[in-house]
């Protein structure tokens, strides 16, 4: 516990001394405000925007776009991936359309979204739908065509009705896999969210910085990437520790 | 009954759905009215793409984004490359500034604009430290793993023969971390290559596949973007695939590549 909390100390000791270093320098005067500003005044400004509930507002906008479009795009991914890897005639049929579109980066299609579906809110579900949905998809097909052929011929065997076979076969065995594609796929979604809101939009974390950068407050900015980043970071870390969570029972 | 198995069956069913999903476009095209805007007729997409390329201009798109994606790579995966070998062979360097990669890491890749335009404006400068950015996170991450994951073996016979440091990265530490950092360059060619499109389209100014689909999103041209967007997922699959071969060439002497 202690060798732990102290390994923590000393990877935050060089950040520390960062945000001081940098401190005393806008301290000193070395940048112009219009290029940098102080930590101190990054917090300053985060904080205001707590309390006048700006940074909460934005905040719970972006974070309700990526979850409804990340719930939509996995699922959907989920199940394409699956029908997938145990059809070989839906794999016939779909299989090259999915891996020719794959191919475009999801912000290419933001030109072409806009004029299919204009810029308000569904414009950008879908964005952030159709960014979970290809790594989801991709990780359903592989981990359950990674399904051990033994398995399907003993739900054979004992002619196992579909959905038990899903819930109780199917879904332990591809899980890992899964989840792997369920966390590249929420990282991919709030980068493509970030984006949109930076293209297109009257609100959200993303809003908040292009604002900020056209009136050159450049503590607003700072304080969406540090919004930005801990979103991310928090996350990836969630999903990594319900990976943690679910894989116990395969490690013993 | 078992058509799908033949490989011509296979090509036909393949075929099969892009070609219902182009007859239903065509079909909503053919409705008119506001809908005719967004559906626009394959005929008048087959156009674009003539006219693009008749212009030259898509040539120049397709160059110019290309050559600010390997630009941008080259920067930044030599920079990745370079940051990866001194954090792998130094546990200072590896303390000091492991942390604050992973803090910066975290922050979405584009969220950095408004910072950066803020910076450097919204020129090339801009585009080319997000696309390096983008070339620079995995680079990183998979030398330091290749380096620090040495073989034991291999780094024994390297002190056995009395190293030097430089030699025994070159000789063992390079080679055996060769895979790793090969993997690293080719996630680091696909991240570019959408970092590269993300910026265009973003800062939309100039030349550019994706300056070019955010002009023709101002003026509804539809044709001109999805003609932008299939040469955009040809370029990058070009340049994944050709790295991918690349890749097994330089790897051929390993038994077996995962």
């Amino acid at each position: 516990m202690t060798s732990n909390l102290s390994r923590i100390g000393f990877g935050l000791a060089p950040l520390v001394a960062l945000l001081l270093l940098w401190q005393a320098a806008s301290a000193a005067g070395l940048f112009p405000p219009q290029v940098l500003v102080a930590p101190a005044d990054v917090v300053a400004a985060l904080l205001a925007m707590w309390r006048n509930g700006e940074l909460v507002a934005h905040l719970s906008i972006s974070l309700t776009r990526l979850l409804i479009g990340f719930g939509l795009g996995a699922a959907a991914g989920l199940a394409f991936g699956t029908a997938l890897a145990l059809s070989r005639l839906a794999e016939a049929l779909f299989g090259p359309l999915f891996q020719a579109l794959r191919q475009v980066p999801v912000l290419a299609f933001l030109p072409m979204l806009v004029l299919l579906l204009g810029i308000e809110e569904r414009f950008k579900i879908v964005v952030v739908a159709i960014a979970a949905f290809f790594p989801v998809a991709l990780a359903a097909f592989d981990g359950v065509r990674g399904v051990p052929r033994s398995h399907f011929e003993v739900a054979k065997l004992y002619r196992t009705p579909l959905l038990p076979f899903l819930g109780r076969i199917l879904l332990p065995a591809a899980t890992p896999p899964v989840l792997t594609g369920l966390r590249i796929g929420l990282t991919r979604a709030w980068l493509v969210l970030i984006a949109c809101e930076l293209l297109a939009a009257g609100s959200g974390i993303g809003q908040m910085m292009e604002m900020a950068r056209q009136l050159f407050r450049i503590d607003v900015v700072l304080a969406g990437v540090f919004v930005s980043g801990l979103i991310g970071f928090l996350l990836d870390r969630g999903v990594k520790l319900i990976e943690r969570r679910t894989l116990r029972w395969k490690a013993a | 009954m078992r058509a799908h198995r033949h490989p011509a069956a296979r090509v036909a069913l393949g075929l099969l759905i892009p070609i219902l999903l182009l007859a239903l476009w065509q079909a909503q095209a053919e409705v008119g009215g506001a809908r005719a805007l967004a559906f626009v007729p394959l005929a008048s997409i087959a156009a674009a793409f003539a006219e693009l390329a008749a212009s030259g201009q898509l040539l120049t798109d397709a160059v110019t984004t290309t050559s600010r994606a390997l630009t941008g790579l080259v920067l930044g995966a030599s920079a990745g490359v370079l940051l990866g070998i001194a954090m792998g062979l130094f546990r200072s360097v590896d303390r000091l500034i492991g942390p604050l990669y992973h803090a910066i890491r975290q922050v979405p890749l584009l969220g950095w604009l408004p910072l950066i335009g803020l910076w450097v404006g919204n020129g090339e400068a801009a585009k080319l430290l997000i696309v390096g950015l983008a070339a620079f996170y995995p680079t990183v991450l998979n030398t330091y793993e290749g380096i620090v994951h040495a073989e034991r073996r291999n780094t024994d016979v390297g002190a056995l023969f009395g190293f030097s440091r430089a030699q025994l990265l070159r000789h063992v530490l390079l080679p055996g971390a060769l895979p790793l950092i090969l993997t690293g360059l080719s996630q680091a060619i696909a991240f570019a290559w959408i970092a590269t499109i993300g910026t265009e389209l973003l800062l939309g100014a100039g030349a550019g596949l994706g300056a070019t689909m955010s002009l023709a999103q101002a003026q509804q041209r539809m044709d001109v973007i999805l003609v932008a967007i299939a040469i955009t997922g040809l370029i990058g699959f070009t340049l994944n695939t050709l790295f991918a071969r690349l890749r097994g060439h330089l790897l051929r002497w390993q038994p077996a590549i995962a």
